[in-house]
């Protein structure tokens, strides 16, 4: 059981600690920190499985910390019965062959020592003539025999006793030889045994930390197994969050798991519900909105065709409605698109496209013909994959905003990254502030974001579709400072150069 | 005579506004608010373009686009509600020539109504006499196709496409030079047109489609006819 001890260490460390957490109690003011700790402690809590890892490997350790105790135990009393009986025997044999040749002078003596047949370990000893005699005095002599054991021996009859010497563990037998006036002694050092039980003990300490850390495999492997279906789970959430409204769980045999996975699904379909029928209510709105606007766009267009021959006012409100209908079937485009992308139905119409001669042609129908395009020298006859259209909505979008807001765009830069192009537009404007790169990508975007609201016409949707097409490109977005230093702002659009 | 256009669209606002606009060109527009009438309306007066809503009551525009076509070679332009679904294609496979979405400004109608005008015709090239190619025949200036020594009936626009490709023998025509003489589309146009259409052309001048002897594609850049 000694050599276990150590083992009960890490047990002791785990047992929970009482929380600090109530050492203000009764405080009003300290309710608002006490929560704060609360919410706080279940992040310092192991993990699950980390938890069931340590309860097996906890179990393992106690089980084979018991059996290994009991092993040593029973090993260790056989093991010194066995030894004490052979050293008795062997006693009372010797005993018999001195008593034969007693009595005798102190030199016949040492010859009768010597001529003992001795295991290993026994130091014989004879009391004759009022005095000891032994093979090795000088270790184990008469002072080796404990005053009770000779006292025994002598006056009640044969005796033995287990004891220690600086820690040595001995066994000492004694037995009267009555009829010679004597007694035979005999002092036999148990270290071999205390040698075989120590290498027990090494192997059952060995045998009970592989059984720990075999515990601890199991219950790491048995938790993962158990918790996969939580995986599954977490891995369609993340589906689901990603926008694969469509992700469902496999149906499973499990009765335990079944009602997760069933409920999940119903979760799952719920929501997809919702979100479509949110979606289909901006999708219904704007494909309502386009019977009338084309009627309106064909009636303005016939109106300014008579526009000359309108007095005045009536000319100034043509203008007024043509521009206007101009702009608002820009916003049901916009809206358009993005409850397409939120329905997830939009697909790309992917092509190779020559990117230079994309950009190019891009920026001359947006109708800004006068940005210069700045390109890598091997970008030349770069090929992309992609959605012209939508790129081209894209490089269109970031024109805008750059005319809107950054007193028009300076340069459109092709620049070749690690597997990637990226295509860049810039402008001499008053920049955007740290804080607001992030949500200036989002739908409808203000407050913070004012005088610089994206490209839609007013909508605040044009930057928020950039953001999407590229998305759905595989690529991504940012907005960063003029890397020159001047002021002004860089919209990179980042594109996989391999297929999307 | 003026060029007659049908018009084909069941919302009567849209028709009107979109007749009124189509008149300011100078051309004379024809209403149909249902396929049943469409179709009735274009047997008594043959059109010169028909403009087709997809979405109709009755007899949908996809049925009514192929039904003009058993007869007739008439420009055809689809009206559809997105860009991104079957209906584009659908429309191009029922054999419509162009297609536009809603809502359209009645100045891009009218540049493309142009266009198929134009191609329709003028087909200016390429000079002179008889093109051979296998068993293939072409007559340009005589807007005849010939396979095996038979008449093939082709679209205006079809045939326009072949041409294209006959005038250079060989020669791989991308997508974007075909849309912009055939079709008068600049950089962007939809790469789906050209596809379509030459889909369209092999069923009627291929023996096997699949295994084109003819118009070959080339992966990557675009379509060539084999001298």
């Amino acid at each position: 059981m000694v050599a276990t001890t150590p083992d009960h260490r890490p047990a002791d460390d785990t047992a929970p600690s009482p929380a600090p957490a109530g050492d203000h109690d009764g405080v009003a003011a300290d309710a608002r920190q006490r929560s704060l700790l609360l919410r706080a402690l279940p992040a310092r809590r192991l993990g699950l499985r980390a938890r069931v890892t340590l309860v097996f490997a906890l179990g393992a350790l106690l089980l084979s910390a018991l059996l290994a105790g009991i092993t040593f135990a029973v090993v260790r009393t056989n093991l010194l019965a066995q030894r004490e009986s052979t050293a008795l025997n062997q006693a009372y044999t010797n005993a018999g062959f001195v008593r034969n040749r007693l009595p005798a002078d102190a030199a016949t003596l040492n010859g009768i020592l010597a001529s003992l047949r001795t295991t290993g370990g026994s130091n014989p000893i004879i009391f004759a003539n009022g005095e000891f005699t032994a093979l090795d005095p000088a270790n184990f002599g008469e002072d080796s025999l404990p005053p009770a054991l000779r006292a025994a021996v002598l006056e009640l009859g044969p005796s033995r006793m287990r004891f220690r010497r600086d820690g040595q563990p001995l066994y000492a037998v004694g037995i009267p030889l009555r009829s010679v006036d004597a007694a035979y002694f005999e002092v036999v050092e148990l270290d071999d045994t205390a040698d075989t039980l120590r290498t027990l003990g090494l192997a059952l300490l060995g045998a009970a930390a592989a059984t720990t850390a075999a515990g601890a495999a199991l219950g790491w492997w048995a938790s993962r197994r158990a918790l996969r279906p939580l995986a599954d789970v977490s891995q369609a959430a993340e589906a689901i969050a990603r926008g694969r409204l469509d992700t469902r769980l496999e149906g499973t045999t499990d009765p335990d798991l079944g009602s997760l996975s069933t409920s999940f699904n119903d979760m799952a379909s719920a929501l997809q519900a919702r979100i479509e029928r949110d979606g289909r209510f901006a999708s219904d709105v704007s494909h309502e909105l386009r019977s009338p606007l084309m009627t309106m766009a064909a009636a303005a267009d016939v109106l300014a065709n008579q526009r000359d021959g309108l007095p005045e006012r009536a000319r100034q409100a043509v203008d007024l409605v043509t521009v206007e209908v101009g702009r608002f079937n820009g916003m049901v485009e916009d809206l358009l698109e993005i409850s397409r992308y939120d329905a997830g139905v939009v697909r790309l119409q992917l092509d190779e496209v020559h990117l230079a001669e994309f950009v190019s042609q891009a920026i001359g129908a947006a109708g800004y013909p006068q940005v210069p395009i700045e390109l890598d020298a091997e970008l030349a006859d770069a090929i992309v994959v992609a959605d012209k259209r939508r790129l081209a909505r894209v490089i269109a979008n970031l024109l805008d905003n750059a005319r809107k807001y950054g007193g028009g765009a300076t340069a459109v830069q092709l620049i070749r990254g690690e597997g990637t192009v990226e295509i860049a537009v810039e402008d001499a404007g008053p920049g955007v502030p740290v804080e607001d790169r992030d949500v200036i990508f989002d739908r409808f975007a203000r407050g913070g974001v004012a005088g610089r609201r994206g490209a839609g016409e007013g909508v605040g949707l044009g930057l928020a579709l950039v953001a999407e097409h590229v998305r759905l490109h595989n690529g991504h977005i940012r907005v960063e400072d003029r890397p020159d230093g001047r002021p002004g702002a860089r919209f990179v659009v980042v594109l996989r150069s391999g297929a999307p | 005579m003026g060029t007659r256009i049908l018009t084909v669209e069941d919302d009567e606002r849209i028709r009107t506004a979109v007749k009124l606009a189509l008149e300011d060109e100078g051309w004379v527009v024809d209403e149909a608010g249902t396929g049943e009438a469409a179709l009735e309306n274009f047997a008594r007066t043959p059109p010169d373009v028909v403009l087709i809503d997809i979405m109709l009551p009755g007899i949908d525009g996809f049925e009514v686009c192929r039904s003009m076509r058993r007869t007739s070679d008439v420009p055809i332009v689809m009206v559809t509600a997105r860009v991104d679904t079957h209906d584009v294609v659908a429309g191009l496979e029922a054999g419509a020539d162009d297609y536009l979405t809603k809502p359209f400004a009645p100045k891009e109608l009218s540049a493309r109504i142009r266009a198929l005008l134009r191609r329709a015709r003028s087909l200016d090239h390429p000079v002179g006499a008889t093109l051979h190619f296998g068993d293939l025949e072409l007559i340009p200036d005589a807007g005849v196709v010939k396979v095996d020594g038979a008449d093939v009936h082709l679209t205006k626009t079809e045939f326009r496409l072949l041409c294209e490709l006959a005038s250079s023998p060989g020669r791989v025509f991308s997508r974007e030079v075909l849309l912009e003489r055939v079709w008068g589309y600049g950089y962007f146009g939809d790469g789906r047109l050209v596809d379509v259409h030459i889909r369209r052309l092999r069923t009627k001048i291929e023996h096997d489609p699949a295994n084109p002897r003819h118009v070959t594609t080339v992966r990557g850049l675009g379509y060539k006819l084999l001298p």
